[in-house]
């Protein structure tokens, strides 16, 4: 999978949980600051990817990925070892 | 004590000192008595009076002669070197040595009377059922098994009837004022006992009630408050315009600030201030700080309620018949809003309102909110947020009791057999749900409550850390005391529970955590009148609270088994190593997302509202005068020596165990 496979279906993970628009999420959106998730949601975010991606991540990494791109990358890892 | 009349000489000079009484042959004194320390009395009934010699501070600097001065004094014993001064009224008391009144409008004792120990409070549930005799001996652990086990008869008969045997003792005609007590500036107290070094200044009304306090940890009632039926332990403070109606004060509690209470008991180290309570069970660590914040019917401990907390128990159909239950740890966000009956899990954060009726107790460190109107669960969420470790690290410091005697049992592990079984039975309902639930169902329903669905695979992960860390803790905790460069075999045999397995399921009584069959052992020695008195029952409570440690061991022994397949003192070293290197990673993991979220209160959004007239540098600058830089944070730091502490102890271990 490449990283614009990724990144439209984190878009669309993102868009779902946060029950927003996909065209509004820009490649770089911060979770908190631009798409206004709270800890609750970046943490069914977190599970949204998982389930998405068919992957499990590791926990405290996890919370280290605030953006779109953060999630697009920590992602692809599990996608290109 | 030997006492003897007046002389003609000391009667004399008595009336010269404008003293009366209506028989002086009932007015006897102890050799030494100086008649020029009693001026302005009038004396009633059979009054003794001791030896003044000494001179006392009766405020802020200022000394006066020990004696007795404007008052009018009945039936009273006056012990030594006690300053007595403008006292309407003083009838029925025993007034111990060195103890001061002073300005006091009536301090009486009519008729017989138990001090306020025996009475019945309508505690936890207000509709009735519960009743709770409260007594100058009472524990959380005793208050939680008489209000909590109503189902067993029996036991309540029996530990009614113990209690009874200890409030009748109390029954007195007589009151008391102990040794160094200080009663100044208050209104009428009828009917209270006032134990050594308490401070009575400025109260309004105290009636039927026992402010039992000691030389090591002496308890302060202070202006305003307004006390009918209640008792109030070492070391507590109660204070500006407090109202208690049937209320019992544990020790080391603070009260005040116009807070309050009814029908009430707050145990060791509680605070309740602006706001009000009604039938609550305030377990150790319970606090209520802030004005329209009301707790009723409810059984808390370790908890913080937030401003404008409120919960109903009354649903207009048959009265306030229900109640609720927020286990040790939880929190309610400012303006939260339960609708009882509820019960919430160890250590849970509830925001929002909630009107449905939900159980919670199998899944601690959970957040509990509103989501579009609906209530809802993010198990584990709490685990790894920062003011969970915070209030875990606090309480065992905040300990205010300092009398030798501790009534209230407390055990203070965050992970716990009691916790940790809660966590195993998350684990395990987490996945059952996972896998019934449909994939396109955004939320299932359980208990009441709602969960995602997306969160039921992710958060078992999240208590996963729990299991891990608690058995590393205690397989630390029996072999940390080796010496240097122990064999497996040293390892192994300290790895041996001395006690068995008693019982899968523990109980949390108010603080003491117990395998449930401990406390069943406990209750048919009540049950077979094997423990007669209160101090049997404290001793009894007391033996199980220091097995603590034995037992959460063969706990952990038996999940062990349960895990690996082996006993601890059977396990292989590599399996010792799989579980020092769990524990390590767990704890380190732990550790990490803690930070993570501490780090949160330095971001972008923490920063809203500094460096009001300037730009985002001064803000920045602001910010930092006020609250100091992430990495400079005390608690960051200490969390990150914790790391590596835990690091260092793990890699000590893996070495040995090569």
């Amino acid at each position: 999978m490449d990283n614009k496979q990724i990144q439209d279906r984190v878009k669309k993970v993102i868009a779902n949980v946060l029950k927003t628009d996909v065209s509004t999420i820009s490649d770089d959106a911060n979770f908190i600051f631009d798409l206004g998730a709270d800890s609750m949601q970046s943490m069914e975010l977190i599970a949204a990817f998982e389930e998405e991606f068919d992957i499990e991540m590791d926990e405290d990494k996890a919370l280290e990925v605030q953006t779109v791109s953060d999630a697009v990358t920590f992602i692809s890892g599990y996608f290109n070892k | 004590m030997n006492y003897r009349a007046l002389s003609k000489t000391e009667i004399g000079q008595l009336e010269q000192n404008g003293c009366h009484a209506q028989s002086w042959d009932k007015v006897n004194v102890k050799e030494g008595f100086d008649p020029s320390r009693v001026k302005n009395v009038d004396f009633a009934g059979t009054v003794k009076i001791g030896d003044f010699k000494k001179a006392v501070t009766v405020y802020d600097g200022i000394t006066k002669p020990a004696g007795l001065y404007k008052c009018h004094i009945q039936d009273c014993i006056i012990h030594d070197d006690a300053y007595i001064s403008d006292v309407k009224y003083l009838v029925n008391y025993e007034i111990q040595t060195d103890a001061i009144i002073n300005s006091v409008f009536a301090l009486t004792v009519s008729g017989e009377s138990s001090f306020g120990n025996g009475t019945e409070i309508e505690i936890f549930n207000e509709g009735g059922g519960r009743a709770l005799p409260i007594f100058d001996k009472l524990s959380a652990q005793v208050a939680y098994l008489m209000v909590t086990y109503r189902h067993d008869g029996e036991f309540i008969k029996k530990l009614t009837a113990v209690i009874r045997k200890y409030t009748d003792s109390r029954k007195s005609t007589t009151g008391m004022i102990g040794q160094n007590a200080r009663v100044l500036n208050c209104g009428t107290l009828r009917n209270v006992w006032i134990g050594e070094a308490a401070v009575i200044n400025g109260a309004i009304r105290l009636e039927e009630g026992t402010i039992a306090s000691t030389t090591h940890d002496p308890t302060y009632v202070g202006s305003g408050v307004i006390g009918k039926k209640f008792i109030i332990l070492s070391g507590s403070k109660v204070d500006s315009s407090a109202l208690l109606a049937k209320c019992f004060i544990g020790q080391g509690v603070q009260m005040g600030k116009q807070f309050s209470a009814e029908n009430s008991a707050f145990f060791a180290n509680c605070e309740g201030f602006h706001g009000e309570s009604c039938s609550v069970f305030a377990g150790p660590y319970s606090v209520t700080h802030h004005k329209s914040t009301l707790l009723i019917a409810g059984m808390f401990s370790f908890y913080n309620a937030g401003s404008g907390t409120n919960q109903s128990n009354h649903m207009y159909k048959l009265g306030p018949v229900h109640q609720g239950i927020l286990e040790r740890g939880a929190k309610t966000g400012s303006f939260s809003y339960l609708l009882w009956p509820v019960r919430v899990g160890a250590f849970s954060a509830i925001v929002g309102k909630h009107y449905a009726n939900f159980d919670t107790s199998d899944f601690p460190f959970s957040y509990i909110t509103e989501l579009d109107g609906k209530s809802t669960l993010t198990p584990a969420m709490n685990l790894f947020t920062v003011g969970t470790r915070r209030d875990s690290i606090k309480w065992p410091n905040r300990d205010r009791r300092n009398d030798p005697i501790k009534y209230d049992l407390i055990n203070f592990d965050l992970f716990s057999p009691y916790i940790v079984g809660k966590v195993l039975r998350a684990i395990q309902t987490l996945h059952d749900l996972y896998e019934k639930a449909s994939r396109d169902r955004e939320y299932i329903i359980h208990h009441g409550i709602h969960i995602k669905r997306l969160l039921l695979k992710s958060t078992g992960k999240y208590y996963e850390i729990v299991i891990d860390i608690f058995i590393g803790d205690e397989v630390l905790k029996c072999i940390k005391e080796l010496p240097d460069d122990p064999s497996i075999d040293d390892i192994k045999k300290r790895l041996s529970p001395e006690v068995g397995l008693v019982d899968t399921d523990w109980v949390d009584a108010a603080g003491l955590l117990a395998p449930r069959k401990v406390i069943s052992d406990f209750m048919a020695e009540v049950r077979d009148n094997k423990l007669g008195t209160v101090e049997q029952l404290n001793a009894a409570l007391n033996e199980i609270y220091t097995s603590y440690d034995l037992h959460a061991w063969a706990w952990c022994a038996d999940l062990i088994e349960k895990r690996l397949g082996k006993r601890p003192n059977e396990l292989t070293a590599e399996q010792l190593r799989g579980i020092i290197t769990d524990w390590q990673t767990s704890s380190l993991k732990l550790n990490n997302m803690i930070i993570k979220d501490a780090e949160k209160e330095f971001s972008m959004k923490s920063r809203i509202g500094f460096g009001l007239d300037g730009d985002d540098e001064v803000a920045e600058q602001d910010f930092t005068a006020v609250r100091g830089s992430f990495d400079n944070n005390k608690f960051v730091r200490e969390t990150l020596a914790d790391s590596e502490r835990i690091k260092q102890i793990a890699e000590h271990w893996l070495n040995i165990l090569k």
